[in-house]
């Protein structure tokens, strides 16, 4: 059987509520301007072509390919660690966004991280704490205007 | 995310069996779920839909198959939410009762 082969690690499911529309949360995850303020810091900017994720001082992060690109609901962008020497050594994984609207002005979003099969620094890194402080930080942000850290 | 959804689905051991499962081995079929428990089939599955509607569990389609994932979120805001703020309040308690006797003395 072809599941036995997924270890723990190399795809990741993390999913949040979050009071605010669709297109609020797609700017919030597309535009360097709201990243910055709950991403550790990293400015991205997400076009149909390209994730460009920038340091405060202009530095590559860790930009890459998006493969998915349809406002406001489904992003899928390459994921490179260029951020620490370690794990840039490691293969390119994928990161996929969906924001699926409920009702009462809530949006499910669900985040997969995958392809981490030949990167199992990167996995270790960003599992568990490393997404949820994004996430967390993120539906803050948007639910009160505040960042979080 | 509803507290009284995940406080619910926490509250039965064997939901609490199927997280253990999947925290042990991410991304499992029903079938693959079902072996592990001495249950009907159709009891985990209802079990398993308690937990996504949670938000604990979430069910992602890969060709044919329904994989089963473990959301930590929701245990991470009941965490921040109710942890975090009484064990908080215990050590400034802690600290207060510290500069206290130490003042006195």
């Amino acid at each position: 059987m072809t599941t036995s082969t997924i270890n723990a690690t190399t795809v990741q499911v993390y999913q949040v509520f979050i009071k605010a529309p669709p297109e609020q949360i797609w700017d919030a995850i597309t535009k360097p301007e709201f990243t910055a303020r709950y991403f550790h810091g990293a400015r991205v900017e997400n076009t149909a072509e390209l994730h460009a994720v920038r340091g405060s001082e202009g530095e590559d992060w860790g930009t890459g390919l998006t493969f998915e690109f349809d406002p406001p609901r489904r992003l899928v962008h390459e994921w490179r660690s260029l951020y620490d020497p370690d794990l840039a050594a490691e293969e390119a994984s994928r990161v996929t966004w969906e924001i699926d609207p409920q009702e009462g002005g809530v949006c499910k979003l669900t985040v997969v991280h995958d392809g981490l099969e030949a990167s199992p620094k990167t996995a270790a890194s960003v599992s568990g704490e490393g997404w949820m402080h994004v996430l967390s930080g993120l539906k803050t942000l948007l639910e009160t205007g505040e960042p979080l850290f | 995310m509803d507290d009284d959804a995940v406080f619910k689905a926490l509250a039965d051991p064997s939901r609490r069996l199927l997280l253990d499962l999947l925290f042990e081995r991410d991304g499992r079929t029903l079938t693959e779920l079902d072996a592990e428990l001495e249950m009907t089939r159709f009891g985990v599955m209802k079990h398993l839909r308690v937990l996504e509607d949670a938000g604990l569990v979430v069910a992602r389609k890969r060709g044919r198959e329904k994989l089963h994932y473990l959301n930590p979120v929701p245990i991470r805001q009941i965490y921040d939410r109710w942890i975090d703020k009484y064990t908080e309040h215990r050590v400034s308690a802690l600290l207060d009762l510290k500069s206290e006797l130490e003042d006195s003395a």
